[in-house]
């Protein structure tokens, strides 16, 4: 944002990084201090492009680039005036060709293409459509004094949990203070030694401590799930329609070897092949590796493909 | 496993008469390949007939067995068998006069030392060619790193080749355990390794299943010791019913004996009258050869140095 300057006095933005520029109808940025000293009347001529311009129209600026804020102004006063809804409209088409029209109105409007003709487009729409406007421009307020109240109720309602807890922690402080002030009335005025009496002091505050431990960890009891379903209300689900097909009947797969059938990897050692054939190291074993792997391997490839032709 | 895999699908063929047939065709494409590219100053002559191109193979694959035999670290006899397995392959559908198969040699050796997990950095492999230069040695580096996707392809990328060295192992561990019989197998296996050498060097491979090979070098190394080993076949490999097998198992080991019998190792003199042939052919369509390099070498001082490399390494007592 700071490498903008007021257009005017340039220096000022960059050394009060608090001034805020002020963007009017034709798109010109000017510092507020600016504003101040040039309109003092009220009106007067902006300093870039010379239109003549009043002192209200300055809003402060919202985004980066003043373009941006000007058709957004534009756009608000556009749609003030072209306020259809979706539902207004017979098919999705309609719909769309009425939003293109509107774009093109704000582009014209932005750009300074066409004001005239742009505006006089305006007004014609204006006055056929009126009694569409005035409706939509009810329910627009209706809806937004929905949303409004919606809002408001949440807020009361964090307003009121703020005040609750701020309360709890009064009342724990309360009892604490309370709980003190006894142990000391106690050490004056009762007759017993002063060991048992700090020894039942400290076991009330404990006493004390849980209780509040348990209060903050007491949830209060919700009667609603997160998706909105009451607790105890039962949702009947539709029951999963049963498919019947054949099951799988597993088949061990059978190979062709072409040759006499090798031993059995585990049958190795008890038909005393293992014997022939150099024993594992230690080394070796540790990564997994038996003799009969080697021994197995040797027999079925002396085994494979001994028969085929 | 060997039954399911593609060296048993693709690469065991029926008889010697189709492995001819192979060569043959790759023979005539390759003459018909150079004749379409270069016009003139070509007669049938120069091209090498296929006895020519067996006595060139039948020396380089001697070479290729005596290369990794002397080849350091130590190579165990499974990468040996693969390279000239490779070899063997790439030239069944190829022709020498394309390839030369001083290059293709090494390749295949570098080849087969990557598929069998036997660790050799590239630079380390071509220490190995001790009369070559550094320089020398580095170009050679190249050359196999440009020919080796052209091999893995005419491999048809079938790179797993099953050894008879393994089974031959089996089947002395079976006969250890289930034939007593026989009272020291252990001093069977020199003449075993020997046979199986032997039937590397031959089209063995390419017609017979491992298993087969190694059996039949384990009964040829016991009858050549006076032992008789018939009833091992059929009473432990369960052969007394099934005769038809039984035959056709004795008729494929007799096979084997006599194609083993058969090899005889080219006279130099020939060897070298191809060897010029070859020279020539390689010289003369630089072109030809020199599409077949899969980077752009444009340079004319890389090509024209090939040729002289070549001859200089060609001497007989090279590598060994």
């Amino acid at each position: 944002m700071d490498d903008q300057g007021c257009p005017r006095c340039k220096t000022t933005k960059y050394r009060n990084p608090s001034l805020k520029l002020m963007v009017n109808v034709c798109g010109h940025t000017l510092c507020e201090n600016c504003v101040e000293m040039l309109f003092v009347r009220g009106s007067g001529n902006c300093v870039q492009c010379d239109t003549p311009l009043r002192k209200s129209n300055f809003r402060v600026q919202l985004f980066e680039d003043p373009a941006v804020d000007k058709e957004v102004e534009i756009r608000k006063k556009v749609l003030k005036i072209y306020n259809k809804r979706d539902f207004d409209f017979p098919s999705l088409r309609v719909y769309n060709d009425y939003l293109e029209q509107v774009e093109d109105i704000v582009f014209n409007l932005t750009n300074n293409i066409d004001v005239e003709n742009t505006k006089l487009r305006m007004e014609q729409y204006q006055k056929e459509n009126r009694d569409v406007i005035q409706r939509n421009k009810a329910k627009l307020t209706r809806e937004q004094e929905e949303l409004e109240e919606l809002l408001l109720l949440e807020q009361q309602g964090n307003e009121q949990r703020r005040l609750d807890v701020l309360q709890e922690e009064q009342r724990q402080l309360q009892a604490k203070r309370k709980n003190k002030q006894a142990l000391l009335d106690e050490l004056e005025q009762s007759q017993l030694p002063a060991t048992i009496l700090l020894a039942k002091h400290k076991a009330r505050s404990a006493q004390l401590e849980t209780e509040i431990e348990q209060q903050k960890q007491s949830v209060k009891p919700t009667s609603l799930f997160s998706t909105g379903i009451q607790q105890n209300q039962t949702v009947s689900l539709v029951p999963i329609p049963r498919i019947e097909e054949v099951l799988y009947q597993y088949r061990p797969l059978k190979m062709d070897t072409y040759g006499p059938p090798a031993p059995d990897l585990g049958q190795l050692g008890r038909l005393g092949y293992l014997n022939h054939v150099r024993a594992a190291l230690p080394q070796d074993t540790a990564g997994g590796y038996t003799t009969a792997m080697a021994c197995h391997r040797a027999m079925q490839d002396a085994f494979s493909g001994l028969f085929s032709l | 496993m060997f039954h399911c895999s593609s060296h048993k699908s693709y690469w065991i063929f029926k008889d010697e008469e189709e492995l001819s047939l192979l060569r043959c065709e790759a023979n005539k494409k390759c003459i018909k390949k150079v004749l379409e590219t270069v016009k003139f100053g070509v007669s049938e002559s120069m091209f090498l007939k296929r006895h020519e191109e067996e006595c060139l193979l039948r020396h380089y694959e001697k070479r290729l067995l005596d290369f990794c035999n002397a080849f350091k670290p130590a190579m165990p006899k499974s990468v040996v068998g693969t390279a000239v397995m490779y070899f063997r392959r790439f030239y069944l559908n190829n022709s020498v006069m394309e390839f030369h198969p001083r290059i293709i040699m090494l390749t295949c050796a570098y080849l087969s030392c990557k598929v069998d997990e036997f660790n050799v950095s590239s630079s380390q492999f071509v220490a190995n060619l001790v009369h070559e230069s550094p320089a020398g040695q580095e170009l050679v580096a190249e050359q196999i790193l440009e020919y080796e996707l052209l091999l893995i392809q005419q491999l048809n990328f079938h790179l797993v080749v099953h050894n008879p060295y393994r089974p031959m192992e089996g089947l002395l561990i079976d006969l250890k355990t289930r034939y007593p019989t026989l009272e020291n197998p252990e001093s069977l296996r020199k003449n075993v390794d020997d046979f199986l050498t032997q039937a590397s060097l031959t089209d063995i491979g390419l017609l017979f299943t491992p298993s087969q090979i190694a059996l039949t070098a384990i009964l040829n190394s016991a009858s050549r010791a006076g032992l008789n080993m018939e009833s091992y076949i059929t009473e432990c490999l369960g052969l007394k019913q099934d005769k038809e097998t039984l035959s056709k198992l004795y008729d494929s080991m007799r096979r084997m004996k006599i194609i083993t019998k058969k090899y005889e190792l080219p006279k130099p003199e020939e060897v070298n009258a191809c060897k010029q042939k070859l020279e020539r052919i390689h010289a003369e369509f630089v072109a030809n050869s020199s599409n077949k390099r899969k980077r752009g070498y444009e340079d004319d001082g890389h090509v024209s140095k090939e040729p002289r490399l070549t001859t200089e390494e060609l001497s007989d007592d090279d590598l060994i």
